[in-house]
């Protein structure tokens, strides 16, 4: 068998380029899916992350939190929620955020908790006060953790949001469980690669988002290899 | 909602002999193997990586580029070479652990102070025998550090790997769970995964005081690799992802 | 003025950093604060700016206990320089100078042109604006640091430790710079340091602190050197304090002679009776602008052609020289003691000869000195 020519007879199919279930209608709604888990668990993530490490406070209990998080399969918490609360939009994501924030979380504590104590008291020093050191010094400094923290984020999320269609949802697993459905193997594999373009694009994006929002100044000695 | 209680106790005990172990034994199959595989190539790519320092950047990309790709791809793009046999769970595990262990093989050789290297040197040691005799040893806290975040993630992610049909826990919370509506068994498969998971971690930490008998009464350095390691949730230090 | 009355500062674990305290530091000034570590000199440091909190007592500043002021605007008001710099590593020089006045709610271009002033009143070069901190050599980041702390022109300025980070010879220089800037702009400098070198160097007031937070002496540097009031106070400036008070007597009260210094025409046989009548074993030559060539020995010119001119002969290298005007007896003294003569070369501003002085002069010298500097029934 060939593998590379079934997955290019399926994209060649000129079914696969327009409608609902479409390679760029699935397309997008794995994106819409993924990047409205990705705000959320960062809505609830970055600014608890950014307290508790300005403070000191809850580190040991996010530490723990994320340990769990990652101990948990992903795709039982999404089944769970998904028979407890019903088929739709809403406990797919509940799952999605519930899976996303501790790494996020973690990174943003960590990042502002590895900011040298001297700047702190630089900082405090020249007479900043609590947020000001929070928002001028600690963010910054924190921004490539906390933009790591979002990635691995991000990269569970896409990979979990395939997941999603076993539960009834649209996106690019919908390939994968149609294609079982059906015992079209190349629908599955096409689906497949699809999957890996996006997760490769997410990681093209932080690469691009960290050139753009890290300070050169921070750029240099984040690159030295450790 | 219905008046059956959430989880069916009855049930588990009818399985425990059954179904339960069953899968649970799939599990470990399946989870062990990727662990001791990625170990076994993460060794040779950071010794090289440590040695030579212009390997490390393009190893790093590429198992960080590896671990982005969501493991249930990976799973059905490499099912039309292995077929339905484990191989098709264990090769993409062993590379998702390459992103975190290759890292901490290099930082645990790099632990060795220059001074001590040097004095090495001065009393004769080869660099094959400095290697095994000083740089490996000091590495294993950093490195164990490592497999355990590793194992975790692992053990976890294997759950995936049924929805191909390879069996596992996560078959468990598939088909005697999802399909049948039944939230017992996808409870008891989340507990076991966890439970299983976190005992791994455990006998690691065992194993590893067993084996550096000097890191007991000062783990700061593993701590602080551990801690590190955690802060980057699995992948990669932040700066290398793409070239 | 920044008083200390009976301060005290107890940490919640018990252990007392500063034990009744009682200072006044005088404005305009260079005060330092030195002494062993654990001795309360930083914790004092910062309990003026608030970084710490006093457990009892009253600092004030001006007569304003520092307590009825918000902290983040009383650090507003005040410089604060530390070990390291602390400088932001994610913004430019420019922006880490103008931190205070970007706080201050300045406008951006007013602050960065400060800012910029700033740069060139520190020594650094305006094309290192746009660079980042680690960009910069140690000893450029703490230049950049007391820019910063001095960018809201506060009256005050807090510096601990600041240049204890640095390799000696950088130091040195970031220390002349300090003493220079404080001499056009007279602000009131607090200064905690260990280095007792560093206190005489830049201090015009030093207070030793010893062990458990209890002032031990407060005093001009030059009282400390000649009277230590005890045994602690003694043992930390050192055994050499003898030396290093010439350092406050200045060169210029020293008689030079100039009767042996001799042009590079002058023929041996003219400097021969030149030796004999000064009775001096040593004749320094100097070129027509009056510069020093060398030294030429008496034995030197017996043996020579009486013909010849000095010029022409094998000089001994002149070694080290002492400027007249600016200089210390300490100057003086070492001068003498590396050069091959035995004796000092004193030259005026421009670097044309004044005259020698022999060890044994220089003796007389800093015996009358030291008798100057000890009041009726001083210990020395």
């Amino acid at each position: 068998m060939n593998v590379v020519l079934w997955i290019l007879e399926w994209f060649g199919r000129p079914e696969q380029w327009t409608g609902t279930s479409g390679i760029p209608a699935r397309f997008l709604e794995h994106v819409l899916y993924s990047g409205l888990a990705l705000l959320l668990s960062a809505a609830i993530a970055v600014p608890v992350g950014l307290v508790t490490g300005h403070t000191g406070r809850g580190g040991f209990l996010a530490a723990t939190l994320a340990n769990f998080a990652r101990a948990l399969p992903t795709i039982g918490v999404l089944m769970l929620v998904v028979l407890v609360l019903g088929i739709g939009l809403a406990p797919v994501m509940a799952a999605l955020v519930a899976l996303a924030v501790p790494p996020i979380l973690v990174n943003t504590y960590e990042g502002v908790r590895g900011v040298d104590p001297q700047l702190r008291d630089a900082a405090e020093g020249m007479g900043m006060r609590g947020r000001e050191v929070l928002l001028r010094l600690e963010t910054p400094i924190a921004l490539p953790l906390i933009l790591v923290g979002l990635r691995t984020a991000a990269i569970q999320v896409v990979s979990t949001a395939t997941i999603a269609a076993f539960v009834g949802l649209g996106g690019l697993g919908r390939f994968i469980v149609d294609g079982r459905a059906r015992q079209d193997f190349p629908m599955i594999l096409g689906g497949s690669l699809l999957v890996v373009l996006l997760a490769l694009i997410v990681i093209v994006l932080f690469a691009l988002l960290r050139r753009v929002l890290v300070a050169r100044g921070l750029r240099r000695r984040a690159a030295a290899p450790i | 909602m219905t008046e059956a209680p959430p989880v069916d106790w009855g049930w588990i005990q009818r399985q425990l002999d059954g179904v339960i172990a069953d899968r649970l034994l799939e599990h470990l199959y399946l989870s062990f193997p990727p662990i001791l595989l990625g170990l076994l190539v993460a060794l040779p790519l950071g010794i090289a990586s440590a040695r030579w320092r212009p390997v490390y950047p393009p190893v790093l990309s590429g198992a960080n580029m590896l671990y982005a790709i969501p493991s249930i791809a990976l799973f059905y793009l490499l099912a039309p070479y292995t077929g339905l046999t484990p191989w098709t769970a264990i090769i993409p595990l062993a590379l998702y652990t390459l992103a975190i262990l290759v890292p901490n093989v290099v930082d645990g050789l790099n632990q060795v102070p220059d001074h001590v290297r040097q004095a090495a040197a001065a009393m004769g040691f080869g660099p094959l025998r400095r290697l095994l005799q000083v740089e490996l040893p000091a590495a294993i806290p950093v490195v164990a550090a490592g497999l355990r975040v590793a194992s975790v993630a692992t053990i976890s992610m294997v759950s995936v790997a049924s929805v191909v049909g390879l069996g596992g826990l996560g078959q468990l919370i598939l088909t005697e769970g999802f399909q049948r509506q039944f939230p017992t068994p996808i409870i008891a498969g989340i507990l076991l995964s966890v439970l299983l998971a976190f005992l791994t971690d455990g006998a690691l930490v065992l194993l590893q005081r067993w084996l550096t008998p000097w890191t007991r009464g000062r783990r700061a350095e593993a701590g602080r690799a551990s801690r590190r390691a955690r802060a980057s949730s699995a992948p990669a230090r932040e700066e290398e992802a793409v070239p | 003025m920044i008083t200390f009355e009976d301060v005290t500062k107890r940490f919640p674990d018990g252990t007392v950093a500063v034990d009744h305290l009682d200072l006044e530091i005088p404005t305009g000034r260079t005060t330092v604060l030195v002494g062993p570590s654990g001795c309360g000199k930083t914790t004092s440091l910062r309990m003026i700016n608030r970084m710490v909190e006093l457990t009892s007592g009253t600092v004030a500043i001006d007569g304003d206990d520092v307590r009825t002021r918000e902290p983040a605007v009383l650090r507003r008001s005040i410089g604060y320089v530390i070990q390291q710099a602390g400088l932001f590593p994610h913004r430019t020089v420019l922006d880490n100078i103008a931190t205070v006045p970007f706080l201050l709610g300045w406008d951006k271009r007013k602050a960065r042109e400060r800012a910029g002033e700033l740069m060139e009143l520190v020594g650094l070069e305006p094309g290192q604006a746009r660079r980042y901190p680690h960009q910069l050599s140690g000893g450029q980041q703490q230049r950049v640091g007391v820019a910063r702390a001095l960018a809201a022109d506060p009256p005050v300025l807090l510096m601990d430790e600041p240049f204890s980070a640095v390799d000696p010879v950088v130091r040195a220089s970031l220390q002349e710079e300090l003493i220079r800037l404080q001499d056009e702009l007279q602000k009131t400098i607090v200064f905690v340091t260990h280095d007792i070198e560093e206190a005489v160097k830049i201090g015009d007031a030093i207070a030793v602190f010893r062990p458990g937070g209890r002032l031990a002496q407060f005093d001009v540097p030059e009282r400390l050197l000649a009277e230590p009031v005890d045994e602690f106070v003694e043992g930390f400036i050192g055994y050499d304090r003898g030396v290093r008070r010439l350092s406050f007597f200045p060169a210029r009260t020293l008689s030079l002679r100039s009767d042996v210094v001799v042009d590079a025409g002058t023929s041996a046989e003219k400097a021969r009776s030149v030796a004999r009548d000064a009775a001096e074993p040593w004749l320094l030559v100097v070129d027509p602008d009056k510069r020093p060539l060398g030294w030429v020995s008496a034995e030197t010119l017996e043996g020579a052609a009486g013909d010849r001119e000095l010029g022409s002969l094998a000089l001994v290298g002149y070694g080290h020289i002492f400027v007249v005007a600016t200089d210390s007896l300490r100057a003086a003294l070492d001068a003498s003691v590396l050069s091959p003569a035995g004796r000092a070369i004193g030259v005026d501003t421009d670097g044309t000869v004044v005259g020698v002085v022999s060890q044994a002069d220089l003796g007389a010298a800093i015996w009358s000195a030291g008798d100057a500097a000890v009041p009726v029934g001083g210990r020395d």
